[in-house]
């Protein structure tokens, strides 16, 4: 199955797109004319290699060698082949990656995530790989092997707005993330004491999780515009009906559901022996609630903290819509202009966040879990 | 001592315990056993004020429980219930020194009680000390639930169906454990159940609670000889009355001279065991060795049969 992918990728699949301006429309180049012929080569003998070694290989060691060679040879290739398509001295010509690159890398992706998961990584061995992947990222685009690719290329052209928008992006999404956590957990373990409260409590955050995004970015402007201009004081702290603030409380909002129904559910699946036992022992409600219940709850309430940050990461970009900043201002001033590198400058940071902060919440969960074993 | 005095539980128009008094002396094991619903684990936490009582009082020693902050009342008191409770999230050794830590011993004391206890109930502290809850056994789990519960030395100790999740071998074997201990320490204890077996191998004293009213206290033997009313007598056990009497007395008693044939029967043993042991060998007869396994006499079908009728 991956074989036959790599086999498409090499041969029926154009590996890059040229383009004679950022706008303009893309000229396939497949592999062949993409490199020097030497390099070529090179890529499609290890790609075939990994190809038989998928076929051939059951150990999941050398099947994670084997995709992991694959993806040093044809990660930086990449970026050569870039340069080697530019035409000298022309700012203006654009090559980002194709089908075929998109294949190969999916190939030995697939290929790795299955050898990761053959061999069963713990929590701590799955946030090893995540940083020696993050790593190799980082050491990719550092070392300026890339620079010559499309998006790099937005990148260096705006590169002061891109971290100011990404840590933007990031203040919006763990900050409402934080005080979702501040709010939520306090209000999830009222709601576990007092059934009245919990229903309500849960069903308003339910109808809030209706609300479409952008409707409810709308939806707070009016308010707080009309806050900011009665009170001096709310101005004066950044509230206005567009902006930061706004996309704040929205994202506050919708983290708000899952945290206060996880901080409910996991209190509620503390035994109710253990209680008891607590109870009888002479400790006090707050001793109870500290030594025995959250903890108890604990691994349920970060699995909680895990959707709200995946939600929020990705939901972060929309905040871009009202002015709120973060890396969806790039995805919607390139949407604006038809410039796909410049949307994908925006995008793959946010998948990339999304999916890193998945596993490492979810290896969280594991350790919490984990913890009494 | 414990004295309850009148501890009614209502809950609305529901009346759960219905004016129950009696006395536990110090040093003694008490059973209350009844049906469920009886209201029996209401009036059990009552005493340690896990449920508050509608009215009545309980003393400690003469010291009237309300006057006591609830917590500290409840450090004084060991809690084991069905199921046992025990944390999850902590090793065998933390869920031990719960209420010592609450109590603020310093770390040298706990962890030398954590291993006095653990050897009390014959679990290897090298072994077990660090060893999670879902690890062990059920009769472990049990164990470690009711040293938790002793390890403060309280004077007092409330089981609730300590033995309900047990099989039955590993069940007589905790009672046998139980009982040892107890003496040892010579603990109170008020100790909560359905079966009327366990009722009569463990109590010193036995309530029969039935729909929130206490029917009778009394001894096990009271309760065969005496039944209050014909609820005691049907939970008693008609069919088991003579046998049940037999298993709360001695070879001892019925220990006569001469010699007889067969395998010797221990003088401590109790003349159910006897009877029973001379019912599946067939014999009239069987000679009785005393600890150090000298045949001091012998034990027949008759003597227990005379004794039975002798019993007062």
């Amino acid at each position: 199955m991956i074989a036959i992918l790599i086999g498409i990728a090499l041969f029926a699949a154009p590996f890059a797109t040229y383009r004679a301006t950022r706008i303009a429309s893309g000229e396939a180049r497949f592999l062949i004319e993409a490199l020097p012929f030497s390099m070529s080569a090179a890529v499609m003998i290890v790609a075939l290699g990994v190809a038989a070694g998928a076929v051939l290989v059951r150990d999941p060691f050398g099947r994670l060698g084997s995709a992991v060679i694959g993806l040093a040879v044809l990660l930086p290739s990449l970026g050569l082949a870039a340069g080697y398509l530019t035409p000298a001295n022309n700012a203006f010509a654009r090559v980002s990656p194709s089908l075929g690159f998109w294949l190969l890398t999916l190939a030995y992706a697939l290929l790795v995530i299955d050898a990761l998961a053959r061999l069963r990584l713990g929590p701590y061995g799955r946030l090893a790989a995540l940083a020696v992947g993050a790593s190799a990222l980082a050491l990719l685009l550092l070392s300026g092997i890339w620079d010559s690719l499309s998006i790099l290329k937005e990148y260096h052209t705006r590169a002061d707005t891109f971290w100011h928008e990404a840590r933007q992006h990031l203040v919006l999404a763990f900050g409402s993330m934080a005080f979702a956590c501040l709010l939520g957990v306090p209000v999830g373990i009222a709601g576990h004491r007092f059934r009245t409260l919990r229903a309500a409590v849960l069903q308003g955050l339910g109808i809030v999780q209706t609300i479409p995004s952008i409707a409810l970015f709308g939806l707070l402007m009016a308010p707080l515009g009309a806050l900011a201009a009665s009170v001096p004081l709310a101005a004066a702290l950044g509230i206005r009906g567009i902006g930061a603030a706004p996309a704040f409380i929205a994202l506050v909002l919708y983290a708000l559901l899952p945290i206060v129904a996880n901080t409910i559910a996991g209190l509620s699946q503390v035994p109710a022996s253990v209680v008891d036992a607590a109870r009888g022992m002479g400790m006090s409600e707050r001793q109870r609630l500290l030594g025995v219940e959250m903890p108890l709850a604990l691994p349920v309430i970060l699995a909680g903290i895990r959707i709200v940050l995946v939600q929020n990461l990705g939901l972060a970009t929309v905040a871009a819509l009202i002015g709120g900043g973060g890396l969806g201002t790039f995805v919607f001033q390139g949407i604006g202009q038809t410039a796909i590198d410049l949307v994908l400058l925006g995008a793959i940071p946010t998948v990339g966040l999304s999916f890193a902060a998945s596993i490492v919440l979810d290896a969280l969960v594991e350790i919490a879990r984990g913890a009494p074993a | 001592m414990i004295e309850i005095e009148h501890l009614t539980k209502r809950y609305g128009d529901t009346t759960v315990v219905d004016d129950v008094s009696f006395q536990v002396e110090e040093g003694t094991l008490a059973v209350v056993v009844g049906t469920s619903g009886a209201g029996k684990s209401t009036l059990l936490r009552m005493i340690n004020r896990l449920v508050e009582p509608t009215s009545g009082r309980v003393l400690i020693d003469g010291e009237d429980t309300r006057t006591i902050p609830e917590d500290t009342l409840r450090h004084r008191i060991g809690y084991v219930i069905q199921g046992y409770g025990l944390f999850p999230h902590r090793n065998v050794a933390d869920n031990i020194a719960t209420v010592p830590r609450l109590l603020g011993w310093n770390a040298r004391e706990i962890a030398k009680r954590v291993e006095e206890l653990l050897d009390l109930f014959q679990l290897d502290p090298a072994e077990f000390a660090h060893k999670f809850p879902h690890e062990l056994s059920g009769g472990q789990q049990q164990r470690v639930g009711v040293a938790r519960a002793l390890a403060a030395r309280p004077a007092l100790l409330l089981m609730d169906e300590p033995f309900g999740a047990l099989d039955a071998v590993i069940r007589a074997k905790a009672q046998d454990d139980l009982l040892a201990i107890q003496r040892r320490l010579g603990t109170t204890i008020v100790l909560v159940t359905h079966d009327m077996n366990e009722a009569f191998h463990l109590g010193d004293r036995i309530a029969v609670m039935n729909q929130a009213r206490l029917l009778q206290y009394a001894t096990p033997a009271e309760l065969l000889m005496h039944p209050a009313d014909a609820f005691v007598e049907r939970l008693v056990g008609t069919a088991e009355r003579p046998f049940r009497l037999l298993s709360l007395t001695k070879v001892q008693a019925a220990l006569e001279p001469g010699s007889a044939e067969g395998e010797p029967i221990a003088v401590s043993d109790t003349l159910h065991e006897a009877l029973s042991r001379l019912v599946w060998t067939g014999r009239r007869a069987l000679p009785v060795a005393d600890a150090g396994g000298t045949i001091i006499g012998r034990i027949s079908v008759d003597g227990i049969l005379d004794h039975g009728r002798a019993l007062p």
